[in-house]
């Protein structure tokens, strides 16, 4: 990878990084960086806490351009940092954003006996996570066991990232489509500032669901179809 | 819900250009929310593309990588169905150019460019006239037994229709509420006052 034509590089200060693009927060915390940096340089942070630096701006910079590029060679991006970013993505999802949100939820409709509306609601949203746990043990199980087996030297005739990359769908429209049902249709009275609030954090995982599944789509299918081609296949 | 999404990939060397063309594409009406945008910048990467992000249309200067072969691309069942523009900087030939399914050139101006895209975006069941249109009685009759639980098959012999009938319907209520599960169209349903609580289907 050419570090010439990417915004941020190894020499960047981890704050004006942050600072810069305050979505990167995430990405650090996946990787397994915590704050408290002082003003080190993000190699250096990488360094310390054993992070693969090549990978952790691979990831930075591919979310701070919001571009889905391709390039031809992709070699420097570790796959096993890379695995272990969108497993800690995955749990980040499921474990910690989605229950904040369903929380809030609670807190901002009126979910007293009359009102049928929030029961419906709450529903199609457990509904929706549901399909992300599937969509994303899916990839916990098959494709980075799959991955992983390919490291190892072994390989399945049965499996490739390409199937996995067509079959890959974007699982942030079906919380496209309940955030418009909220929006349009929830019979809210006067100001309701607990209901924007909790629109405000989904609009934000939107986002991030989106950023993410580009991240598999647009960094790891790239990589791991480097690897196939190295074995092969 | 991956067939809703356009995908349009641009291959071209020059950065200058390149983002040019991708600027343009995000200026664009629609694109954006609908559309997945795919920058290529070799053509290894464009078949690295082909194979695991099909695109629908590809952007591409006929001078990619020193030569495009678009008789080789077309005639490829892989990617024969894709819809190919050229993306002129330079100086080529009409009978190069005849074999591409659209032309842009370096000077092109914006809504030319985007009139062109618009036209190959477009698939056989597209009608957004039809967005705008309120739900037909049928179409609410339909929906009242989509949030019952009743199956295409039960609401065909109800309505004395066709199972095809019913699948066309509720396509069309689909596009025009922009709902497309059971579980948003029962929110709808309830708040529309279309059916009780009690009547519909957990």
């Amino acid at each position: 990878m050419n570090h010439n034509s990417v915004k941020f590089r190894p020499s960047d200060k981890m704050g004006d990084l942050i600072s810069s693009d305050y979505k990167l927060l995430l990405v650090m915390s996946r990787f397994g960086l915590s704050l408290g940096f002082g003003e080190k340089t993000v190699a250096q942070v990488c360094e310390e806490n054993g992070v693969d630096c090549v990978t952790f701006l691979a990831v930075a910079n591919f979310i701070h351009e919001g571009n889905n590029r391709m390039e031809g060679e992709v070699s420097d991006i570790s796959i096993v940092a890379l695995m272990g970013y969108l497993k800690q993505a995955h749990s980040y999802f499921l474990d910690f954003s989605l229950p904040a949100i369903r929380r809030k939820l609670i807190e901002a409709i009126d979910c007293s006996a009359k009102n049928e509306i929030a029961f419906l609601i709450l529903k199609f949203f457990d509904e929706y996570v549901g399909e992300v746990r599937r969509h994303m043990e899916y990839e916990d199980m098959n494709v980075f066991t799959y991955v992983n087996q390919l490291l190892e030297g072994k390989t399945d005739e049965n499996y490739n990232i390409s199937i996995f990359a067509r079959r890959h769908n974007q699982i942030e429209m079906k919380l496209v489509e309940f955030k418009n049902i909220i929006l349009k249709y929830y019979p809210e009275k006067g100001n309701n500032n607990l209901l924007n609030a909790v629109l405000f954090d989904i609009f934000s995982c939107e986002e991030d669901l989106a950023s993410h599944c580009m991240v598999e789509d647009f960094l790891f299918v790239p990589v791991v179809r480097q690897l196939e081609k190295e074995k092969g296949i | 819900m991956k067939n809703d999404v356009l995908r349009i990939a641009v291959a071209e060397s020059s950065v200058i250009v390149r983002n040019g063309v991708l600027a343009i594409l995000r200026r664009m009406p629609d694109v954006g929310t609908h559309s997945q945008i795919i920058e290529l910048t070799s053509m290894t990467a464009l078949q690295n593309c082909i194979q695991t992000h099909m695109p629908d249309i590809l952007i591409v200067n006929p001078a990619f990588e020193g030569w495009f072969d678009i008789d080789n691309f077309k005639s490829d069942s892989l990617t024969a169905g894709i819809k190919c523009v050229a993306l002129v900087c330079n100086i080529t030939g009409q009978n190069i150019l005849k074999k591409y399914d659209e032309v842009i050139d370096l000077f092109e101006d914006e809504d030319s460019f985007y009139r062109k895209i618009e036209a190959l975006s477009k698939t056989d069941e597209d009608d957004s006239e039809l967005e705008t249109e309120a739900l037909s009685l049928r179409e609410k009759e339909i929906i009242i037994c989509v949030v019952k639980g009743m199956t295409n098959k039960e609401i065909a012999d109800k309505l004395f229709i066709s199972i095809h009938t019913v699948i066309t319907h509720r396509r069309n209520i689909s596009r025009k509420l922009q709902i497309h599960s059971p579980a948003g169209l029962t929110i709808y349903a309830i708040v529309n006052k279309l059916v009780e609580l009690s009547e519909v289907k957990m």
